[in-house]
């Protein structure tokens, strides 16, 4: 699992790559939450990278949005694959997580 | 194709040790038989679904084999899980999770249970001689 970061006036854009599943979850969650800063105006997603995700996956991007919800983080996923789409319509969390389809429009929109 | 791996619980051990062995060998049987990648994906969902949840949630008791058989079909595959673990039928023992809960109220718990109940299709589970036997197609396209 890789995680790239870019932070631009206050908006973190995090993009992980691989796969996220039962077997490195623990980790995802490790690294996503040392990517978050107290200073962040808004956090951004990027999933285009991923194109596995199971329900170990999708409990730790809850636990981030109820933790970035928590502190009135705007917060946003884009570029979901196909595959992961089908999961986060299953599961509802298109319901609970605002989803872009690039991130362009994730920047331009998200606030 | 028809092939199957069985596995072993390992006393001590991460149920998640389970899955690279899980991966290889849908990628393996992907490839023999051409599957495309939606499927192998959605195989791979579905497995690691069912597995970690007989592996994980207390139903180790007694459970020595979970025999994993796959048969690749038309843009489908068969799965069959057969385990001597405690029974517990996935389709009905477990209840699907409220998926309009707002934020701060969702819980993770069921999720996976559910995502395989909807993504698989012909879904069908006995107890019988003292083994869990389910069965479900995964197919490729929406």
């Amino acid at each position: 699992m890789e995680l790239a970061q870019e932070r631009d006036a206050g908006t973190n854009v995090i993009s992980p790559a691989g796969r996220v599943d039962g077997s490195n979850s623990a980790e995802f969650h490790e690294s996503l939450m040392a990517a978050l800063s107290g200073d962040d105006n808004r956090v951004i997603l990027d999933m285009g990278g991923i194109d596995y995700i199971s329900s170990a996956g999708l409990r730790v991007l809850l636990l981030l949005a109820q933790h970035l919800g928590g502190n009135s983080t705007p917060f946003a996923v884009c570029s979901l694959a196909a595959s992961v789409d089908e999961v986060f319509r299953i599961s509802g969390f298109n319901q609970i997580i605002t989803v872009f389809g690039t991130l362009d429009e994730a920047k331009a929109q998200l606030a | 194709m028809r092939r199957s791996l069985n596995i072993t619980p390992v006393p001590g051990a991460a149920a998640a040790e389970a899955l690279p062995r899980i991966v290889a060998f849908v990628e393996e049987m992907a490839e023999l038989d051409d599957w495309a990648p939606d499927l192998v994906l959605r195989s791979n969902l579905i497995l690691e679904e069912l597995i970690l949840n007989t592996l994980t949630h207390g139903r180790t008791s007694g459970l020595s084999d979970i025999e994993i058989t796959l048969e690749s079909g038309e843009n489908s595959v068969t799965i069959t899980l057969v385990d001597d673990g405690t029974a517990f039928d996935p389709l009905n023992d477990e209840p699907s999770p409220d998926t309009d809960l707002p934020l701060q109220e969702r819980s993770i718990g069921g999720l996976g249970l559910h995502l395989v109940r909807t993504m698989a299709e012909d879904l069908a589970y006995k107890h019988a001689d003292g083994k869990n036997h389910l069965t479900l197609v995964a197919r490729a396209g929406a």
